[in-house]
């Protein structure tokens, strides 16, 4: 019976021996990926500092107008040159005010069969609101 | 037949013996497992960074993000002689590559024992052509160096640090309590704006050199806010490294140094004027000359013989001026002048700040010179926000190198009216006096000329000029103040051979606004720029 126990004991022991040093081990390996993934941060992070740094550097007015200079053919023309769109002309100016375009009236050509014979003889009388060819001339607003 | 119970016994408490052992084995075991299995104890804490040495400063970023001062990573190196095969050797392969002396590190390689600081501040790049080397005995301590990506560009406000990262100068000291030991807080933002700074650099550079003055400054601050945008102060000096070149000052002449600035002086004389209603715009003063006791006061050239109060601000007439603070007097003057904060040193965030220098016995003869400018010296950036605190409304103001999200509300020290007043009077020495070169068309500036002569072994040296102005713009809204001051500057061509305010700071100033006006959003005048062919 004791002998029993002990060859079951020794057994545990062993089995326990073999799952320890394997959850031992795993913990050794994911704590090293753990440090080198850590450290890789680190490292990112820094390299992020000095890049940051870099690009301040690199981009410094002063070197930027020096590099223009040198190799673009763009000139320093003071601000006072720009403009707002308000002192841009217009495109197409407008024919006429824009009351006169409310006040427009439409012109409709008179009919080819009711032709006004003008008197080569004698003074044509001043349009009248009422006579029918003033209204046929104009209508509208 | 005894033998055999007793040898029976024996094997018995022998097998108890071994199995209690064998039980207090197994317990320590279970015992273990279930600490590091379930509580996870010893476990932790193996995988950790290096700290550095010491706590890392935060980043100063300009007003619109743009970075001015950052630690970077660095490494400390220390050697320990012993393991070195040649010491000779060691120093001239660690000489080449950190850039250490050579000559030094032999001395001290030599004895083969102790640790010793090969290099400090080694970037990375350095660090990895050391690990090429491949000498034993070498250590790394990461550290932090301060970098200042512009350089010279903004040195006298940033300041520096030393090599143990504390503050000791400008801003860096200033603000050393909310920079140190948040690396990993939010940056600082300040109220400075990198393209402002530049410009205002550049274009004091180029009048240096147009008019060969000794040295000069430049200050931009917004009057509603308080924030100074650019403070440059020249001869300036590389603060990344720690000894200065030749020329180099670290002296910022911005907030260090007084100044008799002279005639942009006149600004509070005339608000006092009119604040106090003694004097009438279009009143009559005689200028042809004007004697107070023993003191004879003169102008720069003959005016008159007779102006008006607001020509004699145009003209910046001294005795016109001397007669107008006559009549306000000493003991109005004073207070005045105090509630404008120039009589008090100036409290912002840079710790350089020179007090300034008055009178004593301020009476009625101080009280005239005082009017115009000399008697009394102040720093620059004083000056500057006690003209801001004129135009701005008429509330004080001060002077901050921190962004700032809303108008400063101080208290009043001119009404409203009289600030309107001393705007028009700006707008008219630029169209009609002494100004006129500072003209920016489309930003309508307004602003005062200074030419003062500094006072050597207690007299004034007639050919040795502080030549300034302080221009203001818009003048009908006012936004933005621009002070330029050149220290000895010499007329030339250009300037008629003069070398006064008008003749060499005010240009310089119109530059300034030409080109910053549009990158600050300041709208140009249109209706003036439609009279414009």
């Amino acid at each position: 019976m004791i002998r029993t126990l002990n060859f079951v004991f020794m057994a545990i022991t062993g089995l326990l021996c073999l799952g320890l040093y394997r959850i031992a081990e795993n913990a050794r390996v994911a704590n090293s990926e753990l440090r080198e993934t850590r450290a890789a941060i680190v490292r990112e992070h820094e390299a992020l500092t000095v890049l940051g740094a870099e690009w301040a550097r690199l981009t410094q007015p002063a070197r930027l107008q020096a590099l223009a200079q040198r190799h673009l053919r763009l000139s320093d023309r003071p601000g006072v040159e720009l403009s707002s769109l308000t002192q841009l002309p217009p495109k197409n100016p407008p024919l006429a005010p824009e009351a006169q375009f409310r006040d427009a009236k439409i012109v409709v050509p008179a009919p080819e069969t009711a032709p006004i014979a003008p008197k080569a003889t004698t003074a044509v009388p001043a349009a009248s609101p009422k006579d029918p060819a003033f209204a046929a001339l104009h209508t509208g607003t | 037949m005894d033998a055999r119970p007793a040898a029976l016994s024996l094997v018995r408490s022998r097998i108890a013996l071994a199995a209690l052992l064998c039980a207090a084995g197994f317990s320590v075991i279970a015992a273990r497992l279930t600490e590091v299995m379930v509580f996870g104890v010893g476990a932790a804490g193996v995988a950790t960074v290096a700290e550095p040495a010491h706590p890392m400063r935060a980043d100063l970023v300009d007003r619109n993000g743009v970075l001015i001062a950052r630690d970077l990573p660095v490494s400390d190196l220390y050697a320990s002689p012993a393991t070195f095969w040649d010491t000779n050797e060691a120093s001239h392969a660690l000489a080449q590559v950190t850039g250490a002396e050579e000559g030094h590190l032999e001395e001290a390689f030599a004895p083969k024992r102790g640790y010793v600081l090969v290099q400090r501040g080694l970037t990375p790049d350095a660090r990895d052509a050391v690990m090429r080397l491949g000498l034993p005995g070498l250590t790394f301590e990461p550290n932090y160096k301060r970098y200042y990506p512009a350089g010279r560009i903004v040195a006298h406000a940033v300041g520096q640090v030393d090599p143990d990262d504390n503050g000791i100068s400008g801003l860096e000291l200033g603000l050393n309590d909310k920079v140190r030991g948040r690396a990993d807080a939010a940056p600082i933002t300040l109220s400075l704006d990198m393209r402002v700074q530049y410009v205002l650099e550049h274009e004091i550079d180029e009048a240096m050199k147009s008019f060969r003055a000794k040295a000069a400054g430049g200050i931009v601050l917004n009057v509603r806010t308080g924030e100074v945008l650019a403070l440059s102060s020249r001869p300036d000096y590389e603060p990344n490294r720690h000894a200065l070149g030749p020329g180099d000052s670290i002296r910022n002449r911005m907030t260090q140094d007084v100044y008799e600035l002279g005639s942009i002086f006149k600004i509070f004389a005339f608000s006092e004027a009119v604040e106090e209603s003694t004097i009438r715009l279009d009143e009559i003063f005689q200028v042809s000359s004007l004697k107070l006791g023993n003191h004879q006061i003169h102008d720069f050239e003959r005016l008159g013989p007779y102006l008006s109060a607001s020509m004699i601000f145009a003209e910046s007439s001294n005795i016109g001026t001397a007669q107008i603070e006559m009549r306000s007097g000493p003991t109005r003057q004073k207070p005045f002048l105090r509630r404008l904060g120039l009589l008090d040193p100036l409290k912002t965030e840079l710790p350089e700040v020179a007090s300034p220098l008055y009178p004593r016995h301020w009476e009625w003869v101080e009280a005239a010179t005082i009017g115009y400018g000399h008697g009394i010296s102040v720093n620059p950036l004083s000056f500057v926000a006690a003209a801001a605190s004129v135009v701005n409304g008429g509330t004080l103001l001060k002077p901050t190198f921190l962004k700032q999200d809303t108008t400063q509300v101080g208290e009043r020290v001119v009404s409203e009216s009289t600030s309107r007043t001393m705007r028009q009077l700006m707008r008219l020495v630029v169209t009609d006096g002494t100004g006129k070169k500072a003209d920016v068309p489309g930003y309508d500036v307004g602003g005062k000329t200074g030419t003062a002569e500094k006072a050597e072994n207690g007299t004034y040296a007639h050919h040795e000029l502080i030549s300034s102005f302080c221009g203001v713009f818009p003048i009908s809204d006012p936004q933005f103040i621009v002070f330029i001051m050149l220290d000895e500057p010499h007329g030339n061509k250009e300037s008629g051979g003069f070398a006064t305010g008008g003749a060499t700071a005010a240009p310089a100033v119109g530059k300034v606004i030409a080109r910053v006006a549009p990158l600050l959003g300041v709208k140009r005048n249109d209706t003036f720029a439609a009279a414009t062919p």
